[in-house]
């Protein structure tokens, strides 16, 4: 059962073109990585799906919608069912911590009190590891720790889908895994459909149930992990093998070769 | 006597930028100059500020034509409207639109563009290539701009005088003759020059000061778009309080 | 959006219509969505806050000049206590409006155009879009109304320091009879004059939000992008409200 479907989607900015003829089908329930060298429509195929950008054609659905043809109202109705988590963040350097993650609960649940809210809040920061953060500026935090408000604010309304752009960008190794083996236990912890874009290898084979490659604009190789780990596709193969160390690799330039 | 420490903070302010502009004083005046990036700002300065001077200038002068003959009217001296008109032109409005645009489009530009050479470390890289990042960047920067505005003065005079002559001819139906007639009766030739020195001395003190907020910005994107505000700020700040003073010592005393 | 064409004209009426798009989502986001109040009086206070030391001393300064110009331009004609008529006419129909414009698009336009420039290259605004808060709805109207609140109230504080100083200046420094001056400026304002003024700092205030927000919005990114769109967002305030205080005065007090 696939809650996010797109059917021969491309887009080009002017001459560039980004994505080329993409059909994929993201699996509800599990955790699905598109991976591939930096520069190659990663990020924006994830603005497709939240309808922050349209497609030049193509269908985009998400839970039954077709984003492209979908009202303002039915566009606000579909994002409020996703959280994302953005490459820096995102976060609104005027508010605090907590006034962050609150801030879908007050806009969008209005039901609730404050004190239910900054209970939620607080429990959910406590999820991501950040106990005691709720009255921290913004602008006092790390760049891990503003990856963990961000996946805060991204789950804090118990979304069905959560987005991550690039989670291991910007952070060295260590807090780098620890962003990864996080990502592990909420998988666990919430069993929601995840989808990832990362160019980390290590990390997403780790996490996910499903990997999809995209590459100048195509998707060569679409399959669940196990698979995809053994594939003979060149180019899966060279950019597996350029990106795990293996000792027969070493000093070997590699270069990946052009679809043409 | 310990002072207040918002006293201090102005008086060391006060100090950086004085030290500021000694530094690029000291190269204006010494070798090497940078002749080719001085003319290349001067002439995209020109270019960006020239559009919105005549644009400012011309309404200017049109509403000046207006409002003019409304006094005028009153005494029935509408022939001596465009004596007003010049003066006030060439004295006070072309000055302070030139100055105020070039502080607005070409102070802002400057402090943007070294603010971001700033936040990108580009000033630090040109430091460590052993090449001076005042001499090559913000002394061409400063000589452009104290030029660009008195020529900006002259251009915007023109488009003033013109706008309030086309308004007083074809929309208030005032006679030409008379207008052109009664044009230069109460100017002199040191108003021409009153402006071109006001405007020179505007111009380099918004060079200045831009220069002085982008060399200095900090904090990111966000930096650069406080260096542009407080460029704009300060810049219009000074110039208007000079402008009183240089006013006064050059026509006040009756 | 269209990709942008090479022909410089139909770039401009591209560039048109998507400023006159921004300005009816920015309408029909805010009556779809509402707005908060207290943003709105939040937003108000800090542009009037900001604004109002410069556009004092500013206004300050050019009523000192505007006396000295007037002084000078009628003593000739043997007007000399015509100053007082001079400064109010002028000061009141025309310059304190277009110079409180002029320093609220300095201080509080390029606030506003560089705060949502760095909002837009952090991605904080798909951040709200992807939450599903509209951003015009959210960050735009607030500050809008807050504008429109508060620019009346700079400009009859520009008036006064203009007339206040022309008084200073008249009588200490130029010697001339305080009372005098006063009997003609009074005579010079009528009660519509504050009416069109009041009239005239909406329009501008109208033009200087939906520019700075407009340029902010649409910012390039990098430093660059905010330093850009913070100086157009100052330089096309301060020209489109010169432009248009021209035909406003035209229909106010002129012949058309």
């Amino acid at each position: 059962m696939s809650i996010i479907t797109l059917k021969n989607v491309s887009k080009s900015f002017g001459t560039l073109s980004v994505l080329k003829d993409i059909s994929i089908q993201i699996p509800s329930g599990q955790t699905t990585a598109i991976i591939g060298p930096s520069g190659t429509g990663k990020s924006v195929m994830l603005k497709l799906i939240v309808g922050l950008l349209h497609a030049d054609c193509g269908e985009i659905s998400c839970f039954g919608t077709d984003m492209a043809r979908a009202s303002i109202t039915e566009l606000y109705a579909v994002r409020q069912r996703f959280g994302m988590l953005f490459q820096d963040g995102a976060l609104f350097d005027s508010m605090t911590v907590g006034q962050n993650v609150a801030f879908p609960l007050v806009h969008h649940h209005k039901s609730m009190t404050e004190t239910q809210r900054r209970q939620r809040v607080e429990a959910t920061l406590e999820l991501v590891e950040l106990p005691n953060m709720y009255q921290r500026h913004t602008s006092d935090l790390s760049g891990g720790q503003r990856k963990r408000v961000g996946l805060a604010r991204a789950i804090v309304t118990e979304p069905e889908v959560v987005l991550f752009d690039e989670p291991n960008s910007g952070l060295d190794p260590i807090t780098s895994d620890a962003i990864d083996a996080l990502i592990c236990r909420m998988k666990k912890m919430l069993g929601i459909t995840f989808v990832i874009i990362s160019h980390d290898i290590v990390g997403t084979i780790n996490v996910a149930d499903h990997i999809a490659m995209l590459y100048e604009g195509r998707i060569v190789q679409s399959a669940p992990t196990d698979q995809f780990v053994r594939s003979e596709h060149p180019i899966v193969r060279a950019f597996l093998e350029r990106n795990l160390v293996l000792p027969n690799n070493a000093g070997e330039v590699a270069t990946l070769p052009s679809l043409g | 006597m310990q002072l207040a420490t918002p006293v201090l903070d102005i008086f060391s302010v006060f100090g950086r930028f004085a030290m500021f502009t000694g530094q690029v004083i000291i190269r204006i005046f010494s070798r090497p100059i940078f002749t080719q990036a001085t003319l290349n700002h001067l002439a995209i300065t020109c270019q960006r500020c020239v559009g919105p001077v005549i644009a400012v200038n011309l309404p200017f002068g049109s509403v000046l034509s207006l409002q003019g003959l409304q006094i005028f009217e009153m005494f029935g001296a509408q022939r001596l409207l465009s004596s007003l008109v010049s003066v006030a032109i060439l004295r006070e409005i072309a000055p302070v639109m030139a100055s105020v645009i070039v502080a607005a489009q070409g102070g802002s530009s400057c402090a943007a563009e070294l603010g971001a050479m700033r936040i990108k470390e580009e000033l630090d890289a040109t430091e460590i290539m052993a090449v001076d990042s005042l001499r090559l960047h913000v002394v061409p920067r400063v000589v452009a701009l104290t030029i660009a505005c008195p020529l900006l003065y002259i251009v915007g005079a023109l488009a003033a005088l013109i706008g309030s002559y086309l308004t007083a001819i074809f929309v208030e139906g005032e006679a030409s003759g008379v207008f052109l007639y009664n044009l230069w009766t109460l100017t002199e030739h040191r108003d021409l020059w009153a402006g071109i020195l006001k405007t020179s001395v505007f111009g380099g003190v918004i060079g200045l000061i831009a220069s002085y907020q982008g060399f200095r910005a900090t904090g990111g994107a966000a930096g650069v778009g406080r260096a542009v505000n407080e460029t704009v700020v300060y810049s219009v700040l000074v110039f208007i309080t000079l402008n009183y003073f240089l006013t006064s010592a050059l026509y006040g005393a009756p | 959006m269209m990709a942008k064409s090479d022909n410089t004209v139909t770039r401009s009426v591209q560039t048109f219509g998507d400023y006159a798009y921004f300005i009816a989502d920015l309408f029909t986001a805010t009556l779809r969505h509402g707005v908060s109040w207290r943003s709105v009086i939040e937003e108000a206070h800090k542009i009037g806050i900001r604004s109002l030391p410069i556009l004092l001393i500013i206004n300050l300064f050019v009523g000192s000049n505007l006396t000295i110009l007037g002084f000078h331009a009628f003593t000739p004609l043997g007007g000399q206590r015509l100053v007082g008529l001079f400064v109010a006419l002028a000061g009141v129909r025309e310059l304190a409006p277009i110079i409180a414009a002029s320093m609220v698009a300095a201080k509080a336009g390029t606030q506003m155009a560089s705060q949502i420039a760095v909002m837009r290259i952090q991605e904080q605004i798909d951040a709200l879009e992807v939450m599903a808060v509209n951003p015009h709805a959210h960050l735009i109207a607030p500050r809008m109304l807050g504008i429109l609140l508060v620019m009346p109230a700079l400009t009859l504080i520009a008036i006064f320091a203009t007339v206040f100083s022309g008084y200073v200046v008249s009588v200490y420094q130029l010697g001339l009879n305080g009372t005098v001056y006063l009997e003609f400026a009074a005579d010079g304002i009528t009660a519509m004059d504050f009416v069109y003024c009041v009239v005239k700092a909406w329009v501008f205030g109208i033009i200087i939000c939906t520019l700075s927000c407009w340029f902010g919005f649409n910012c390039k990114s990098g430093p660059e992008g905010v330093g850009l769109a913070t100086n157009r967002a100052v330089v096309s305030s301060a020209v489109v409200c010169v432009v248009v205080n021209y035909f406003i005065s035209e229909v106010l007090y002129g012949s058309l």
